[in-house]
C-alpha cells in the first residue's frame, strides 16, 4: 500500500493538495484539500455594493472577469434591477471570449502534456504528422514545413539537456500511448494556441478597457459609452475590430481545438471508463438575452445519479429550486459551524486543526444541492444542455461522439461522457458551442445599436431595508454564485460559492465524498512515484483554488512535492 | 492606455500579486506608485497583472525588456529588496501543475522562449514579505520598500536609456483596494437622481 501526496508549493501556500491511498495499482481512498484559508469574502463586509466587483475581481487572478460579473449580477438581483440589452450583450461577449481563452489554455498548456509525450517527437515523420492533421481538419497551419519547424525546435531543446518548460513531465510513462507524429502535431498546436488564446483575450480587453482586470462594469450595466461616430467610444471601428478577432478565434476552436480533443479522446478510449465520480450535475443558465435575465442562450439545470432523463431545468437566478437549494457543510473543513448553512446565512469562522484523515482536512467548504454533492463544469453544462435538447449542444456533442467513435473504433455514447475523458471532451464541445454564440452575440449587439439604442446603464437605487440577492455565472470551471445581503446601501454579508468549491468539496456530515475524491477512486496508478493518472483525472476538472497567492519561491526549495509514504 | 498600445510597447514593468493578501499586493502597489510619480515614454507599459498563471504570456512576449515586481519567498528580513536577473529565474525548479496558477513566471518565460517570442531581457525585483494574511494593505516595512522599489525601477530603465520624468506634482497612488470599508450610511450620489442611460465614470 502506498500513500501519495501531491502538494505543489510553488507559492508558499494556497493550493490544492491531493492525497490518495493506492493498493494493487488502484486508488482506494482519496482526499482533496485546499491548503489556504478562504475567508476572502470577509473583506467585502461593510463595502459599497457598487464597487464590490472590483474586489471580487481580485479573488483569483485566472478567473478575474467571472467574479466581477457574478458580483454585479448579485447586487442587481438584490435590487430587482433590469439592465439594458447592450449591457447584456457586451457582458456576454466578454464572458464568452474569456471562456474561449480559458478553455484553449486548459487544453493545450495546462493538460495536453499529460497525454502527449514530447520526448518521442524526434522520431516523428513530419510528412506523416501533416497528413494525419489534414485528415482531421482543414486548418491551414498543418503543413509539413510547419511540423518540421516545430520538430527542429524540440530536438534542439532535448539535445541541449535544458528541458525548460518540459522539465517536469512524466516522459516515457507507460500510460503515454500516442504515436510520435500525433505528439508532434499536438505540440505544433500547443505553440499556435498561444496566439489564439491571446486573441480571445484581446476581445475582453477591447470591451473591458483592460485585461486582466476589466474596468467597464457597473451595477446596472456597463460603462462603455456607445456612439457610432465618436472615436472615444464603442464605435463601428471597435465593433469591427472585435469581429476580426472573433473571425480568427472561432476557426481555431472549431478546426484545431475541437478536432484535437476528439483525436486525443479517440486514442485514449479507456479513459471513458475511468473517473466518473459524483454523477450529480449542476449548471446555471447563462448568456441572458433580455433585460430582466429571464431568457438565456445556455440552459441550466440538474441531473442526479447519472440519469440524463432526470434533468430538471433551472429557469434563472430567481428560480427557488436553485435559490433555496444550496447549502454549505463544514463538518470536514477548518471552520466552526453547526450543520449545513445557506450562503446568505453563511459564516466564515476558522477552526484550524492539522490534516486529519477522518476529521477536518481542508479550507474548502462542502457545498451541497438538495443535500447532494454536485459536479460542476463543462461536463455538467454539456450533459444538461444535451438532456434539455439545446440545439447547439446537441449538434457539437453528436459530432464529437461520432468522431471519437470513428477513431477509437468502438461506440462512445453520451453516457460514456461521465468520465475523466468525458470532462476533457465536454470542454471542447462547450468551446465549440460558445464559438458560435460569440458571433451571435456580436450580431445581437450590432443590430441593437444600429436600431438606435445606445443605452448601457440603469442607475441602481438602494433602500434602508435589507435585501438579498444571488448572482450566477456559468464560468469556465462551472457554476459560480455570489450571495449578497445589502442593508442600507452597504454589504452586510457576502459569500462566493465557486466552481472549485463544488468540485474540490471534502466529505460532508454523512461522510459522502466530493467530486475530486470520488473521481479518483479506482483510478489506475502504474507507478506511485509518477502518479500521471491521478493528475489526468484532477486536471480534467481544471481546478482553480480561488485566491492563489503569487509569491515566487526564488530559492527553489523543492521538497518532494509528490510524496509516497 | 488601450489594449492595443499595451501590446506594442517595447518595455513592460509588470506588478504581480494579490492585492487582497497583505504584502502579496506589493507588485500592484509599486505599479501605482510609478503611475502616480513619473511620466514614462510611450514605449513603456506599466501593468498590474494580479495573479495570472499562464495569462502572463500575453504581457511578456515580443518585449525587449521586462521588469517583474513581486513578493518573493527568500531568506532575509521583511522589506528587503532583491534583484534577480533572468539566469536566476531559469534556475528555479518546476512544480507539478495542478491548477492554472501553477505555470509561474519561469514556466511562462520558457513557453515564450520556445515559441520564439520571449523577452530579450528579464529582471525580477522582489521584496521579502512580512505577512501574506488576508487583508488589503501592506505592512510598514514593505510599504517603505515599495517607494525604494519604484525608484529602482526608474533607475534600471535609465540604464538602458529609457528616461522616466518625475511628475512635478505627484498624485496620490490609486491603491483603491486599501480603502477602508464604509461603516455608515451610504452617501447618495447625484447620478442616482436621474437615469441617464450612461454610467458615471468613477
Amino acid at each position: 500500500m502506498a500513500r501519495i501526496t501531491i502538494d505543489p508549493i510553488t507559492r508558499i501556500e494556497g493550493h490544492l493538495r491531493i492525497d490518495a491511498v493506492v493498493e494493487d495499482g488502484q486508488v482506494q481512498k482519496a482526499w482533496a484539500s485546499g491548503t489556504m484559508w478562504r475567508g476572502i469574502e470577509t473583506i467585502m463586509r461593510g463595502r459599497d455594493p457598487r464597487e464590490a466587483w472590483l474586489f471580487a475581481q481580485r479573488f483569483c487572478g485566472v478567473c478575474t472577469t467571472v467574479h466581477a460579473i457574478a458580483s454585479v449580477r448579485a447586487v442587481e438581483d438584490a435590487l430587482g434591477m433590469e439592465i439594458p440589452p447592450n449591457a447584456q450583450y457586451i457582458r456576454n461577449l466578454i464572458l464568452i471570449s474569456h471562456a474561449l481563452h480559458d478553455h484553449i489554455v486548459h487544453f493545450y498548456h495546462l493538460s495536453a502534456l499529460d497525454w502527449v509525450d514530447v520526448t518521442t517527437i524526434p522520431q516523428a515523420d513530419p510528412g506523416k504528422a501533416s497528413s494525419i492533421a489534414e485528415s482531421l481538419s482543414d486548418w491551414t497551419g498543418n503543413s509539413r514545413q510547419e511540423m518540421a519547424r516545430v520538430q527542429k525546435k524540440v530536438v534542439g531543446l532535448l539535445e541541449s539537456g535544458q528541458l525548460g518548460i518540459f522539465a517536469n513531465g512524466y516522459w516515457g510513462h507507460p500510460a503515454m500511448k500516442l504515436i510520435p507524429e500525433v505528439n508532434l502535431l499536438a505540440l505544433a498546436h500547443y505553440l499556435q494556441a498561444l496566439d489564439f488564446q491571446r486573441k480571445a483575450n484581446q476581445v475582453v480587453g477591447v470591451l473591458g478597457g483592460k485585461t486582466p482586470h476589466i474596468q467597464n462594469l457597473a451595477v446596472g450595466g456597463v460603462m462603455n459609452a456607445i456612439n457610432l461616430d465618436s472615436l472615444a467610444t464603442l464605435n463601428m471601428d471597435r465593433l469591427y475590430m472585435l469581429k476580426v478577432l472573433l473571425d480568427e478565434v472561432v476557426p481555431f476552436v472549431q478546426q484545431v481545438y475541437f478536432p484535437d480533443a476528439c483525436a486525443i479522446a479517440g486514442f485514449y478510449p479507456e479513459w471513458f471508463d475511468i473517473g466518473a465520480g459524483v454523477k450529480n450535475y449542476l449548471a446555471v443558465p447563462d448568456l441572458p438575452t433580455d433585460p430582466a435575465s429571464t431568457t438565456f442562450d445556455l440552459p441550466g439545470g440538474t441531473i442526479f445519479d447519472g440519469n440524463i432523463e432526470s434533468v430538471r431545468r433551472i429557469s434563472g437566478a430567481r428560480d427557488d429550486y436553485f435559490r433555496q437549494g444550496v447549502v454549505e457543510d463544514v463538518t470536514h473543513a477548518w471552520y466552526k459551524g453547526r450543520g449545513p448553512q445557506h450562503p446568505w446565512k453563511g459564516e466564515t469562522d476558522p477552526d484550524y486543526t492539522d490534516f486529519q484523515d477522518e476529521g477536518k482536512y481542508t479550507w474548502v467548504k462542502a457545498p451541497r444541492f438538495e443535500g447532494k454533492p454536485m459536479q460542476v463544469g463543462p461536463l455538467s453544462n454539456v450533459l444538461i444542455g444535451y438532456a434539455l435538447q439545446h440545439e447547439l449542444t446537441r449538434k457539437w456533442t453528436d459530432l464529437a461522439l461520432a468522431r471519437v467513435s470513428a477513431i477509437a473504433q468502438r461506440p462512445i455514447t453520451i453516457d460514456k461522457m461521465q468520465s475523466t475523458m468525458g470532462r476533457y471532451l465536454a470542454r471542447a464541445i462547450r468551446a465549440a458551442v460558445l464559438s458560435e454564440l460569440a458571433l451571435r452575440h456580436w450580431q445581437l449587439l450590432v443590430s441593437n445599436i444600429s436600431s438606435g439604442d445606445s443605452r448601457t446603464f440603469s442607475a441602481p437605487h438602494f433602500s434602508k431595508d435589507p435585501v438579498e440577492g444571488v448572482g450566477v455565472h456559468e464560468a469556465p470551471r462551472g457554476s459560480l454564485s455570489h450571495w449578497v445581503i445589502v442593508r442600507d446601501g452597504i454589504l452586510s454579508n457576502y459569500q462566493a460559492v465557486v466552481p472549485t468549491t463544488w468540485n474540490a468539496s471534502p466529505r460532508d456530515q454523512h461522510d459522502v465524498p466530493g467530486p475530486y475524491e470520488a473521481a479518483l477512486l479506482n483510478n489506475p496508478v502504474a507507478n506511485p512515484e509518477k502518479p500521471l493518472e491521478l493528475l489526468r483525472t484532477v486536471h480534467s476538472f481544471d481546478p482553480c483554488m480561488a485566491c492563489a497567492i503569487h509569491t515566487l519561491d526564488v530559492e527553489g526549495r523543492t521538497t518532494a512535492t509528490v510524496k509516497v509514504l | 492606455v488601450t489594449a492595443a498600445a499595451e501590446a506594442q510597447a517595447r518595455i513592460a514593468v509588470i506588478g504581480l500579486g494579490n492585492v487582497l493578501l497583505g504584502d502579496d499586493g506589493f507588485g500592484p502597489f509599486v505599479i501605482e506608485l510609478l503611475r502616480a510619480g513619473w511620466e514614462f515614454p510611450e514605449d513603456v507599459v506599466l501593468v498590474d497583472v494580479g495573479t495570472p498563471g499562464l495569462g502572463l504570456v500575453t504581457y511578456l512576449d515580443n518585449r525587449e525588456k521586462v521588469i517583474l515586481v513581486d513578493a518573493v519567498g527568500a531568506t532575509g528580513y521583511a522589506g528587503e529588496l532583491r534583484l534577480y536577473p533572468n539566469e536566476d529565474l531559469q534556475k528555479m525548479s518546476l512544480q507539478p501543475r495542478v491548477s492554472p496558477h501553477d505555470p509561474a513566471v519561469q514556466e511562462t518565460l520558457w513557453i515564450t522562449e520556445l515559441a520564439g517570442c520571449g523577452p530579450r531581457e528579464v529582471l525580477l525585483l522582489g521584496v521579502i514579505p512580512e505577512s501574506l494574511d488576508l487583508g488589503a494593505g501592506l505592512s510598514a516595512p514593505v510599504r517603505q520598500a515599495a517607494s525604494a522599489a519604484a525608484a529602482l525601477v526608474v533607475s534600471e530603465l535609465a540604464k538602458g536609456g529609457t528616461i522616466a520624468v518625475p511628475q512635478p506634482n505627484p498624485r496620490i497612488p490609486d491603491a483603491w483596494w486599501m480603502r477602508k470599508p464604509h461603516r455608515g450610511t451610504f452617501p447618495a450620489l447625484p447620478d442616482e437622481r436621474r437615469d441617464t442611460g450612461t454610467a458615471p465614470r468613477s
